[in-house]
Order: C-alpha cells, then structure tokens, then sequence
C-alpha cells in the first residue's frame, strides 16, 4: 500500500470560550491518498470545517487543537509553527470556502488577489505572475481573462467570484484541494457548473480533493470515498459506491431515506431528521445520535461507540455492529457475524 | 491502522439487559438542552450580566432619583443667597481660641478670600467674623475673641496669637450647613447641584423625546409612504445630516433666547435624523416580509400593523439610539450653558455650574470638582448602559 | 467615477445653499428683526445698515442680496463693530481657529487609528484594556471639563504651558489636547472595533489560507477595510473640532473665530452670526466633499454603486 498524502489520526479540537469548552472535533482519524476526492458530508455544526481548518491551522483565536496528529508527506501539520504553514496554504494545500460573496476582499482587484498567491509561493516577476494569473483565468473559464483580473469582486455574479477563488486556490498547483461547501451559497444551475468544473480540474491537475458538503447528491456524483460526522466525530466512513449500497449507520440512513430519490436532481438538499445535534458544551457521554436514533439502546447511551468494521474498507460507530448486539435489518442484517 | 486495531478489541462481553430499547427519558436525561430563552428574556440575562452596564442602570436611578427628591429634602434652595457666606468651602481645618472667661470659640480661615468663619460645635458655619481692626499696609488684620486677640497676616495666610505665637489648626470639620460648600454668591452648591441635574435631565430628556417623535414619525412616515415621497424625504435628511448641528442648536438659541424651554426645543428638532433612519430602515424590511403581508390579507388595519408588527422589532435599535441622544442632549445642553447661551440665572444647569465654577477656578479650583464630576459619571452610565444594551441586542456585534 | 463626483458636488452645494436660507431665515425671525438692537443705534449707523441691506425692501429681495453677496464671498458688515466686515472678522480669527483646528485633526487621525489597532491587535489583553479605559473616559467627560482640568494643572499648578495665547509654542498643547480628546477617544474605538470586525470577514479567512505572511495579511487586506468607517466619520469630526473651538477658545482666551462667534452671540452682532455660520458650514462642506474623495479612492464599490444608479 503507498504511504497516504495525508493521514490524520485521533484530531481533536476545542473552542474555549466563556461558556466553556465547546468540543467541536473528537477524535477524527482518516487517510487521504494522492489523486484522491474525500466527500466529508454531515449537518451543521458537525465539525467538518472545524477538522479543516485545524489541518490549516486557520482556527480562530480560541479554538485549539487539543491533541492527534496529521502526517502530510511525512510532516505532521498540527505541529508546524505559522511560518511553515503559511509557507504550505495556498502552495501545497489549498481551500476555497462557502460563500464567494464574502471571501474575496472587496477593495482590491481580483487580478490582485491571484497575483499576490503567486508571488507569495514562487519566485517569479510580477509579469510572470499577471501571464499565470491570466492562464488561471481561463483555466477556470472566466471569459477575457485579461480585461477581468482588473475587475473588483463586486462586479462579478457569485458563480464567478466562485471561479475566481478556484483559480485562487489552483495558483500554485497544489496537492490538496480543500473545498468547504464550495456551492452552497450558489444557484441550482452554477452548482453544477462549478461542480463539473471542480471535477474536471481534478482530473487533470491530479490533486486530491477534501469536499465538504451537506448534499449527499455531491458526494454521489465526485467523491471517491465519503466520511460521515456527526458530533465532531467520523460516524461512518467507506467508499461512495460501498457506503450508498449498504449505508451502515442509523445516522447515513437518516440522511439517505430524507432523500427521495438520488436520481431526481431537485432534491438533494438534507430534510433533517427530528431533533437537532447535541450540544457540543456538554457531549453526552454515549452515542452522541442516541436522542434521536430510532434504535437507541440502553448501551448507546452508556458508552461511546467505537468504530466497527461494517466491511473491508467500510466502517460505522455504532453498537449494533457489536457481536452481541441485536440484528437489525438494513443496517447489520447482511453483516456476516464476525 | 491501528486505530481499527483497538477499535475491534473492544469487542467485550456487554450484559444483555443493556441491548433493551433506550426509553426516551433516559436518553433526555443524558441529553441536557441549554434552556430556551425567548429573545427579551436574552436581551435581560446579557445585560444584567454587563457589570459597567447595571452600574449604569443604578447610578441613573439614583441620579433621577435625587434630581427628583433631593431639592424638595434640602434645607436650602438653588436660589436663595447670603453674600456674607460665599465661596464656603465643604471641608475645612478649625482653630478654636478661648478666652480667659472660659469661652471657646471655633472658626476657621478661607484662604480664598481671606475671611474668618465661625463655626458652631456641630460643624455649622456661624457667620463671617469681623476683625476689629485692619492694618492695609502690614496686610495684617485683627479679630477679638473675648479679651484674646488675634492677628492675620493675610499676606502670609499665617494665623498667630498677639504674642507673636501661631495659631495650631485643629482637625478637618466637614462644612455642615452646606455640604458641598457655597458658590460666589453664597448659594447652597448642593442644592443648586440637585437642581442643576434636574434641569439638566429634564432638558435631556424631554429634548430626547421630542427627537424620538419626530424622528419616529418622520422616518415611519418615509418608509411606510415608500416610492418618490421616501426618495424626497430620505434626500432631505442626507442634507440635514451634512449640516453642522450644533451650530442650528446655537441659532434657534440666538432667535428665542435662552431659557429652558429654547434649549429643549432647540436640541429637541435638530437631532432626530438618525432615529428617522432607523425606523424608515426598520419599517422597509419589515414591509417586505411575510407576516406583515398576513396581517394585512387578514384586514389589519395600517395603525394596527404599524403597532403590533413593525413598532415592536424595531424597539432594539431605537432604545440604543435613545441611550445614546441622552447623554448627547446633557452635554450640548450643558455646552450651551457654558457659552452663555443654557438657562438662565439663577437657574442652574451643570454646563452653568460648571461655567460658574470655572470663573472662580484660580481661587478655589475644589468647586469644578462637583460640576464636572457629575456631568461626567452621567456620561459614563449613559454610555455604558448605551454600549450595554447594544451588546445584549446584538451579540454578535460583542468584541 | 464622475457620476459620483457630480452627485456629491451637487449635495454639496444644495446643502450649503439650504444653510444659507435657513440661516437667514432664521436670523431674520429674531423679534423685531435682526437689526433692530436693543439699544438705539447712532443714527448714521442705522442708516448705513439700511443702505447696505435695502432693508425697506422686501424679505426675498434682502435675501436675494444677502445671497448675491455670499456668492461674491462678502458677508456684509459686522452690525456691532463698526467700521469692520464680518469677512475681516474672520480673517483676523482664522490663521488661530486653522493651526489648532489642524493640530487637533492630526492628532485625532495620528493617534486614534493607532490606538484603536494596537487594542484590536491585543484583544482582551492589557494594551486593549488601557486603550480602553482611556477612550472611555474621553468620550464620557466633556471636552470643556477636559480643558478646565487641564488648564488649573498644567498652567496654574505646574506652570509648565501659559495659562493663555498662543505665542508660546507651549501655548498649542492644552487647547489642541482638549479639542482632539473627545475624537481621539471616538477614533479609537471606532478604529478598534472595526479592525476587530474586518478581522472576522470571510475575506480575511481567504487570505490567510493564501499563505500570505502576516503583515500582509493585516495591512494590505485588514488595514484598508477597517479604516473606511474612520473617513466616513472625519467630516463630523472637522465640524466638531469647528464648534468645539467656541468653548476652548474661550478657555484659554485664544483670539479665534469661535471665540469671535461666542462674542458675536453675547453682543447679539446678528450679521457676524449669520456671516460665521454660513463659513463654517462652507468650510465643512468642502472637507465633507475631500472625505467623499478619499472614499472613493479606499473603496472600489462607491464608485460602482453611484454609477449604477
Ligand atoms: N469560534 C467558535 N467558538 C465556539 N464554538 C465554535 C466556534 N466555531 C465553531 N464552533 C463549534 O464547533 C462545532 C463545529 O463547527 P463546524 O463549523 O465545523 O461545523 P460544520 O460541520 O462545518 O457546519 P456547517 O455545515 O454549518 O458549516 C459547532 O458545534 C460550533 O458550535
Ligand atoms: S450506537 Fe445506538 S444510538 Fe448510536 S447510532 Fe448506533 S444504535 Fe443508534
Ligand atoms: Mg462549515
């Protein structure tokens, strides 16, 4: 097996603030190999961006990575002091966020803003770097690359700031692409648009992807292999084709049965299950889905968990994996007892 | 790897009891929601939380409370006038002489105008002391007490005995009779000082709410009239709000005289341009949304909608911006008074009080001290409760 | 681009014409008029002033006049000071009220915007607290209060600044101190909390995902932002170090134009009133008209927004 581009393991992140310690991420571990697109898909408030931005070492002042490590071509990120890091975003890892309208600086050109990436990262003219810019342009097909890097943000539509952002993102080629609900924020239309483009850049730049997304729609058409959070923690995880055939968490089932039908393409967006997330100042101390899972257990709510096999490549944390445990159908019945 | 590894191994033996269906209250137990507050009550738990902000809210009460009650409770009044007992200081340092029949008396000696005072045992100030002869050349005075005599260089400020001996100070006597002291004229500081804030919060708050309704009408107006009518009323407070307003304030002065009733009108219809945007702003995006358009299906009449819809959501930021004119109005209030142009004698107002004690600042400096500092600890409450209540409406603006 | 320029050009003088109206309007609504005093006038004198404002004629032909001699820059006569024009008044007082007035201003903008970023930068730490106690209490205590205080510690007390004037350089600290020490306080907090709310803009987030080093971070993309709510407020700023100076002035018995315009009040002297208003507003307008500038040039999106329209 080649050693994986990125390899997380046990990351855990806490927000300390006046009310106390909010544990946003809990013991995230997954790999992410060269070339590769990892679907992270969850509701709010799940920690999906919060385990991003910890690899970035973007949390906001009083967030803090409390313990695990993340080995990105051998080097651990977590342990990186900001000069190293900054030498890393933007040039190696990349991330492009939710809302184009908001994250592109709205008093400096867009040109600006690509330009000023590649002179960060290379050591090239700024000639050199306005020829790139114009050549990231049009990668991303924005039309007269060349009159457009003197645009503000604001004289773009959404979908076009979205792609200069991408353009952005791809300056410097990097190996790890991370996009945080990258079309969100985008009409029905645009999201494909820049979905498809998402997947064709991939596909010939060969970087891998991290895509965080609330539609499992997404997930279905790019990604590779699908991680699902839930409570800051990884409830399940598999490859797309694996987890979407034999969905083994009550929790994916929830989100896969509140969409009627992945073929019909007007409803991807997550109809949520009753009840809402826990509360991440006070986990409870079992299943943290036990409140709202249909087949909660006495053992759910007295202990956490741990992550089952549910396959070769494809496991789930829930106790009805455990050899003991009752069967139920859909999630273990096809489950050969270990 | 081996994260899965350990993972497996937890594959001990559970008791079967624990495989039965969760009951739903044990799973709520185990699930403590944070209490679900509506947005008042929020709004009331943050601010009472805001410590500079309660310690506001208490010294407001306090002060309207005074400025109510206290004139009706002092012994003096604003106006009354003893010229023999001007610039009494509150606090002063005694010196007693007793005369060979046995007769103390206490007095003690205004370096600021270079008086003797009596001073009864209780700390009251009796009256002026006479000296029985002055000597203009030595600069030297004399007073009798009973059949001892004593001289006041009142170059040297020094007190001494006819000897030649000096005087010993006795202790520090907080001035009785008038606890704050008296004024150039003899006038009771603390009773001109209660109802100087009286007239200061009255202007201020009548001024305050006289913005409010013009402000509210104006702006309400505007949004609810929408289309050319709004267009034209917004252009013309785009130019009143270019317009130096402080100098409006100083002209409608200049045209109705000063007094009471001109500060309050004058501060009262100059300053309502920033409430008038806030509730045409409120009103327009109220306007567009639903339940306003339920209302109105469902026959609610205009003043009906306007009370029970638009009025209420807009409470927030009017009551910041009320918080905010308050002290606004003290201080151009009292910035009148202080070039002339407030009340008017005896009428006292802290910008007044303050003008007042800045004439006599070279001889006795302590009588800024009551003025300013009232004015200022108002400045203080207003605007910590002001950035209070900003903070309880809209946490996310907290920093 | 010029649609702006045109659009504030024309609220600037529409702005300064309403000021003019109002003004004269409001001079001329004094009981028994503007020039009629209290105490009798010389004869000759009265009969200057009614030659100079044809003040027989009709109101709206006075302000016809009052208006064709503002447009050729004459504010008429002073009404108390005979012999001088309400233009000389100001002549005599501008050079003081202009070198204070300009002192102030740098001091508010070189000091609050530094001020606000250092407790922006330190958030919740002792500089941030510092720069906040000290604003706090500059907004809250009154700037005549500020200037009496400083006046009987500085002057009387120590000895270390004239109590009065400004022939001695020393003599410029107090009165600019107590002018620009509201503004200052105002700036900085002005200045923090914006800084700390660019801080939190997605943009920000953007940038430093780039890599972009630190300083680059917070100057070139935190910096710019957060100072446009700043320009937006200097123009209030000038037309309160304006009127500011009536009181400051008169503390420290500085021959300005507020001192002038205070006196003018007292004396009831209505056409220097009127004349020192309408220069004032004038002079406000204009700095309004440079700060609309300035905007422009900090944030690309006016421009874009005035041209849609
Ligand atoms: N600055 C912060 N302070 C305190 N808690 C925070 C902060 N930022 C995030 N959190 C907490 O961290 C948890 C995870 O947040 P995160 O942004 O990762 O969610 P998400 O899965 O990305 O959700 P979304 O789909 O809404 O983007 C949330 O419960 C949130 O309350
Ligand atoms: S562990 Fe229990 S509560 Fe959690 S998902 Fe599995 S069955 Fe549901
Ligand atoms: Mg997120």
């Amino acid at each position: 097996m080649s050693t994986p581009l990125l390899s997380v393991s046990n990351l855990s992140t806490s927000f300390f603030t006046s009310r106390g310690e909010v544990k946003a991420v809990r013991g995230v571990s997954f790999e992410l190999r060269a070339g590769e697109i990892l679907g992270i898909v969850g509701e709010s408030g799940s920690g999906k961006s919060i385990t991003c931005m910890s690899l970035m070492g973007l949390l906001r002042s009083s967030g803090r990575v409390i313990d695990g490590s993340a080995l990105f071509e051998g080097r651990d990120l977590l342990t990186l002091d900001e000069d190293e890091l900054s030498a890393l975003r933007g040039n190696d890892i990349s991330m492009i966020f939710q809302d184009p309208m908001t994250s592109l600086n709205p008093t400096l050109t867009v040109g600006e803003q690509v330009i000023e990436t590649i002179l960060r990262h290379r050591k090239v003219t700024r000639a050199a770097a306005r020829a790139r810019a114009i050549e990231l342009f049009e990668l991303v097909r924005i039309p007269s690359a060349a009159k457009r890097l003197r645009s503000y943000p604001h004289e773009f539509s959404g979908g076009m700031r979205q792609r200069v952002m991408i353009a952005i993102a791809l300056a410097c080629d990097p190996k790890l692409l991370i996009a945080d609900e990258p079309t969100t924020a985008l009409d029905v239309t645009i999201q494909r648009q820049i979905l498809a483009l998402l997947k064709e850049l991939q596909g010939r730049l060969g970087m891998a992807v991290i895509l965080i997304t609330h539609d499992l729609g997404v997930i279905a058409e790019t990604a590779d292999r699908v991680l699902v959070m839930y409570g800051g923690m990884v409830m399940e995880e598999g490859p797309v084709r694996e987890l979407f055939a034999r969905p083994s968490h009550p929790y994916t089932r929830g989100l896969l049965a509140s969409i009627p039908d992945l073929r019909d393409d007007t409803h991807h967006r997550l109809t949520p299950i009753p009840g809402s997330p826990p509360d991440m100042l006070r986990p409870p101390k079992g299943c943290p889905f036990a409140p709202r899972c249909a087949h909660a257990m006495a053992q759910c709510n007295a202990a956490l968990p741990p992550l089952y096999d549910a396959g070769p490549v494809h496991r789930a944390r829930c106790w009805l994996h455990h050899p003991q445990a009752p069967r139920v159908a859909g999630i273990t019945a096809e489950l050969v007892p270990a | 790897m081996t994260d899965r590894m350990t993972d497996q191994t937890v594959a001990i033996e559970i008791a079967p009891e624990m495989w039965v269906p969760a009951t739903r209250d044990g799973a709520a137990a185990e699930y403590i929601a944070a209490p679900s507050l509506t947005f008042w009550q929020d709004v009331r738990k943050r601010l009472w939380a805001n410590k500079p902000a309660m310690l506001g809210l208490g010294f407001i009460i306090l002060l309207v409370l005074a400025a109510i009650f206290g004139p009706m409770l002092s012994r003096h009044t604003y106006f009354e006038q003893d010229l023999k007992l001007s610039n009494v200081p509150p606090l002063f340092q005694t010196y007693a002489v007793t005369d060979s029949a046995g007769a103390t008396t206490r007095f003690f000696f205004n370096s600021g105008n270079l008086n003797l005072y009596e001073v009864t045992p209780s700390g009251e100030v009796a009256g002026l002391l006479r000296p029985a002869k002055k000597d203009l050349i030595k600069k030297q005075q004399q007073f009798k007490f009973g059949d001892r005599e004593v001289v006041l260089d009142t170059a040297k400020q020094q007190l001494s005995f006819a000897d030649g001996a000096a005087l010993a100070p006795g202790g520090w006597q907080w001035n009785m009779s008038n606890l704050l002291g008296t004024d150039q004229l003899g006038r009771d500081v603390l009773a001109r000082q209660l109802y100087g804030a009286r007239i200061s919060l009255t202007v201020a708050f009548v001024a305050t709410l006289v913005n409010f309704f013009i402000g509210v009408f104006y702006g309400g107006l505007a949004g609810y009239l929408g289309g050319k009518a709004d267009t034209i009323m917004m252009r013309i407070v785009e130019v009143i709000s270019t317009i130096p307003l402080t100098l409006y304030v100083i002209l409608i002065m200049v045209v109705f005289n000063s007094g009471f009733l001109s500060v309050v009108l004058a501060i009262g219809s100059v300053y309502w341009v920033d409430m008038a945007r806030i509730v045409r702003g409120q009103i327009l995006t109220l306007k567009q949304q639903d339940y306003v358009a339920a209302a109105r299906t469902m026959g609610a009449s205009t003043p009906r909608i306007l009370v029970r819809h638009l009025l209420p959501n807009s409470v927030g930021p009017i009551l910041v911006t009320l918080t905010m004119l308050i002290p606004s109005a003290i201080f151009i209030e009292s910035f009148m008074s202080f070039i002339g142009l407030g009340v008017t004698p005896p009428e006292a107002s802290w910008g007044t009080l303050t003008s007042e004690a800045v004439e006599t600042l070279r001889a006795y400096p302590y009588q800024l001290f009551f003025p300013a500092a009232a004015i200022s600890l108002t400045m203080f409450a207003f605007n910590f409760l002001g950035d209070g209540l900003r903070d309880a409406l809209d946490p996310r603006l907290r920093t | 681009m010029t649609a702006y320029v045109v659009q504030r050009l024309l609220l600037m003088l529409v702005t300064l014409f309403a000021i003019i109206t109002l003004t004269f309007f409001l001079m001329h609504a004094v009981p028994g008029g503007p020039f009629t005093s209290e105490k009798m006038l010389q004869p000759e004198i009265q009969a200057a002033l009614n030659a100079k404002y044809h003040l027989d004629d009709p109101l709206w032909l006075q302000y016809l006049n009052y208006l064709r001699g503002v447009l050729s820059l004459d504010l008429g006569p002073s009404f108390k000071y005979a012999g001088m024009s309400v233009n000389e008044i100001i002549a005599e007082g501008l050079p003081v009220t202009m070198k204070t007035g300009a002192l102030a201003l740098i001091c508010v903008v070189a000091l609050g915007v530094p001020l606000g970023i250092v407790a922006a930068l330190n958030r919740n730490r002792w500089p941030d607290t510092l720069v906040m106690v000290i604003a706090t209490i500059g907004v809250a205590v009154p700037s005549y209060v500020i200037a009496t205080v400083a006046l009987y510690v500085f002057a009387l007390r120590l000895g270390w600044v004239p109590t009065f004037g400004l022939d001695d350089w020393r003599g410029y600290f107090l009165p600019v101190f107590a002018l620009s020490g509201f503004w200052i306080s105002f700036i900085a907090r002005l200045a923090r909390s914006s800084l700390l709310e660019t801080l939190q803009q997605d943009y920000m987030m953007t940038a430093k995902a780039k890599g972009l080093k630190r300083g680059t971070v917070l100057f070139k993309h935190g910096l710019r932002n957060s100072l446009i709510p700043v320009v937006t407020v200097l123009g209030p700023v000038v037309a309160n170090l304006l009127t500011g100076s009536f009181v400051i002035e008169q503390i420290f018995a500085l021959p300005g134009i507020g001192r002038h315009f205070v006196l003018s009040i007292t004396n009831r002297d209505y056409t220097a009133i009127m004349g020192i208003t309408i220069f004032y507003a004038a002079v406000l307008m204009v700095m309004i008209f440079i700060v609309d500038m300035l905007y422009l040039v900090l944030d690309p999106r006016i421009k874009y927004r005035a041209d849609a329209k």
